[in-house]
């Protein structure tokens, strides 16, 4: 790589932009050239003190009541049914919308700031998550099949979660595994969004019906609630507003 | 509110005061909420800024009338000149003393779209691709105007500390 062209790509390795084929020539020059080296370190150290120093604003505690006082006033997002693809995301953002137009905003906050996990089970679901994807064990029984999954998990546990495919909406089942969460047996249901893997854990529970709610974990985000005896605990690193889409389809498939 | 924080804190950054970022952020949010049919999937945080930027301009337009903000044509020429610094030299002990008040101004003073690309870059940690998904221009415009923006806050820091010595 000649001189100019490192001097120009030197900005893109600062910011990790660059392939690995480009980083590797970009890296044999810098290696040689004292003046890239300079650039580069000029660079670094303006990075850093950018990123420790550079103020990020915060909203004012009120804006969200005030923007959700400004949005047009709809159906409870329950109402909704999902229909099409667009519309678990649809549904998300309405949802986070209208939520604060009807409900107030505590309850979006909760969804939509998400707080520093306390509890066992959701930590024990996300290290269920990655054991999953290093041991490169995700299913025990791949299909998108939901027929063939639903049988296999009921002959295994003492309950029958619900197994629906929802590659239409963008969330293919792609197949069941038994797991272990938090001392009981646990259906883990597989599914994906683009290259993204989601666990949803169920388990048995004997706690009351509790809405949805968004905790992040180890970089992991988290949505758990409990419906009708069972709790459930989606796991996932795809963007919050997908889980939380992806939790609103299985609570409310179409 | 999905992401309301990065929608403020740019909307923030690109009016320059509060009142304004409110307002900026509160249109956002009804065109989003408005026009969800548009959004094709992928990184919604994306597509929202993408909006927020277009409520910026919308603002611009009905509040400073004649006042352009962004400055595409004189800008993002490329090539053209050198990527390197003109003032060489080690910066990093005189980086340790930047304070945030200091950094805020210089920052402030710097045109919208070297504003935007920062925050988008530094702040928001976005890729160059999702900076120019939401600035509407191609990558190497966002590698361009990035570096200008930098080489701009470099000088305005050594200009900075060349006043506060004079003093």
């Amino acid at each position: 790589m000649n001189h100019q062209t490192a001097l120009r790509w030197l900005q893109a390795a600062v910011d990790r932009q660059v392939g690995p084929l480009r980083g590797f020539l970009l890296d044999r020059h810098v290696a040689r050239c004292a003046i890239c080296r300079a650039e580069q370190d000029r660079l670094l150290s303006m990075r850093t003190a950018i990123r420790a120093t550079l103020e990020y604003h915060r909203a004012p505690p009120d804006l969200a009541a005030r923007i959700g006082a400004a949005l047009p006033r709809e159906a409870p997002p329950e109402s909704v049914p999902a229909r099409s693809w667009r519309q678990p995301l649809g549904f998300s953002l309405a949802g986070a919308l209208t939520g604060v137009a009807l409900t107030g905003v505590a309850l979006t906050l909760a969804l939509t700031h998400p707080s520093p996990s306390r509890d066992t089970l959701v930590d024990e679901a996300v290290a269920g998550h990655v054991r999953s994807m290093l041991a490169d064990h995700l299913t025990d029984i791949a299909t998108s099949d939901r027929h063939t999954v639903k049988p296999w998990l009921s002959a295994r546990l003492d309950f029958s979660p619900v197994t629906r495919d929802f590659a239409t909406e963008g969330y293919p089942l792609v197949g069941g595994r038994l797991d272990y969460i938090a001392g009981r047996h646990a259906a883990a249901l597989v599914y994906r969004r683009d290259k993204h893997v989601i666990n949803l854990f169920v388990t048995v529970s004997d706690q009351p019906d509790a809405a949805p709610t968004l905790t992040q974990k180890d970089g992991f985000n988290v949505v758990s609630w409990r419906a009708g005896g069972l709790r459930y605990v989606a796991v996932s690193d795809v963007e919050p507003a997908q889980l939380q889409a992806f939790a609103a389809l299985i609570r409310h498939p179409g | 509110m999905p992401h309301l924080a990065a929608a403020f804190n740019l909307a923030r950054w690109l009016t320059g005061n509060p009142a304004d970022a409110q307002d900026v952020v509160q249109d956002a949010y009804l065109r989003a909420f408005r026009y969800f049919d548009s959004f094709r999937g992928g990184d919604f945080r994306v597509w929202l800024l993408s909006i927020v930027r277009n409520s910026f301009l919308t603002w611009v337009r009905d509040n400073r009338s004649g006042h352009l903000v962004f400055e595409p044509g004189l800008t993002d020429i490329t090539g053209a000149d050198s990527w390197a610094d003109p003032t060489p030299g080690p910066e990093a002990i005189l980086l340790e003393q930047l304070d945030r008040d200091t950094l805020t101004v210089l920052v402030a003073a710097l045109p919208a779209e070297y504003r935007e690309v920062l925050v988008l870059r530094e702040l928001e940690d976005l890729s160059y691709k999702e900076i120019a998904r939401i600035a509407d221009v191609p990558v190497g415009t966002v590698m361009s105007r990035l570096a200008r923006a930098r080489r701009a806050l470099r000088v305005a820091w050594h200009r900075h500390e060349a006043g506060k010595a004079a003093s």
